[in-house]
């Protein structure tokens, strides 16, 4: 640990020598309008092939990602507890298609309309649904563009893959966080346990 | 893939159609005059005869998926291999952009991602979502829309049934119009790809190289 906490310091005084810049490191202020994409033929500042950044490459290699916001602390314990799968109403597509999805103000308000309405969070979302808003959750699991996968629910349910088994212990929790990192060692202990096929273009292209 | 040449009008939908299925960018046309523009399908033009005698051809072509690809030996990290299935894969991650496989190809139907991809706005919201962009650095090339091989097979399986004969469409099998474009399974001799590929009209690009080709062309019968 201790050499390669060395070994990025090493990397950032030669970085800072030739003038290159990171995101993780980057402290001075950003100017106020973004930098729009680069056009053909400009520079692009990309540094390695899988990364689109220093700084991004640096964060993938402790594993940091950005932590997601979510516009309520939705309580996934109370929710289970309550006998609820999580395939039910709230992630249903789960079994159709390649994403799960993240239920909108409309669900929650099938079952809210008469349970807990006392609750402030509960007349919150009622609120919102009156006036045709919808809540902005965030995606908490998800694959990088540059690591080129694509990912299928729909096949791992019929599979009778649980939830947990990637996602990890999340009815316990109140807000969805990351507890399994889904690295391709993973995957792929797990297809060559279940015979299922491990050729690239299973899951990159 | 069988290419019936006596069907095909030259009217490039299989172009268009490959650009919008594969999110395949436009470089420009500065860039374009330098060599590099990419289309993972291109309809290649012939003109035969003296004016005002002349006769048109015109010939679609698209990675071969060659049998013994001379791309796949070339490439040091085995981002270009093959499947089981046959088909000539490439794989992004793997890519570290050596260009040996491109040199390599007898077809000129790899190409390189000289910038990373950008479209003019709006056109970036009309992306599709199941397949990948690739960055600066790797190459790329025609996957005989490897994604619609992959959705449709899971379709099939959820269903609990074979796959039928045709049901897997390329983009490029799909947009054409006198469908001239037949893509299905070479392995299964009643297909109707393979039927065409038994055709005495039949022959595949380059055959004399050796590298055995997965694209079978129908000559052409009628004169315009």
């Amino acid at each position: 640990m201790v050499a390669r906490v060395i070994g990025i310091l090493a990397v950032c005084a030669w970085c800072a020598a030739l003038g290159i810049g990171c995101s993780a490191l980057d402290t001075s202020p950003k100017p106020a309008t973004q930098a729009l994409p680069p056009l053909p033929g400009q520079a692009t500042g990309v540094l390695t092939t899988a990364h689109e950044s220093f700084g991004a490459a640096v964060n993938d290699f402790f594993a940091r990602r950005p932590e997601p916001v979510q516009p309520i602390e939705f309580p996934h314990n109370t929710h289970v507890s309550q006998g609820l799968t999580c395939t039910e109403y709230c992630h249903e597509s789960v079994t159709k298609g390649p994403v799960a999805g993240l239920p909108s103000v409309k669900t929650c308000m099938i079952c809210h309309e008469a349970i807990a309405t006392d609750r402030p969070r509960i007349q919150q979302i009622t609120a919102l649904r009156d006036k045709g808003l919808d809540l902005n959750w965030q995606r908490v699991y998800g694959y990088p563009a540059q690591s080129h996968v694509k990912f299928n629910h729909a096949p791992h349910v019929r599979a009778n893959v649980d939830c947990a088994t990637c996602h990890g212990n999340i009815g316990g929790g109140t807000v969805a966080q990351v507890n399994v990192k889904l690295s391709m060692g993973f995957c792929v202990n797990c297809h060559n346990e279940k015979k299922a096929p491990v050729d690239c273009l299973t899951c990159h292209f | 893939m069988a290419v019936d040449l006596d069907s095909c009008t030259g009217c490039g939908a299989c172009v268009t159609a490959c650009h919008a299925e594969n999110n395949i960018s436009t470089v420009g046309a500065e860039q374009a005059a330098i060599g590099r523009a990419k289309h993972w399908i291109r309809v290649e033009r012939y003109w035969e005869g003296d004016f005002p005698d002349v006769r048109l051809k015109f010939r679609p072509v698209m990675c071969q998926q060659c049998d013994a690809a001379p791309c796949e030996p070339v490439c040091p990290t085995y981002a270009s291999h093959h499947t089981e299935e046959g088909l000539n894969a490439q794989v992004y991650n793997r890519c570290i952009g050596t260009r040996y496989c491109a040199n390599a190809c007898p077809y000129n139907v790899r190409f390189f991602d000289f910038f990373n991809p950008s479209w003019d706005k709006p056109l970036h919201l009309q992306l599709n979502p199941d397949v990948s962009l690739r960055e600066v650095g790797v190459m790329e090339k025609c996957t005989f829309c490897v994604q619609r091989i992959k959705s449709a097979k899971t379709q099939a399986q959820a269903e609990d049934r074979e796959l039928k004969d045709g049901e897997i469409q390329p983009a490029c099998v799909q947009s054409c119009p006198p469908k001239a474009l037949v893509f299905g399974d070479l392995n299964d001799p009643e297909s109707q790809v393979s039927r065409l590929s038994r055709s005495t009209r039949g022959s595949t690009l380059l055959e004399d190289i050796g590298t055995r080709p997965k694209v079978n062309y129908l000559a052409r019968q009628t004169q315009l």
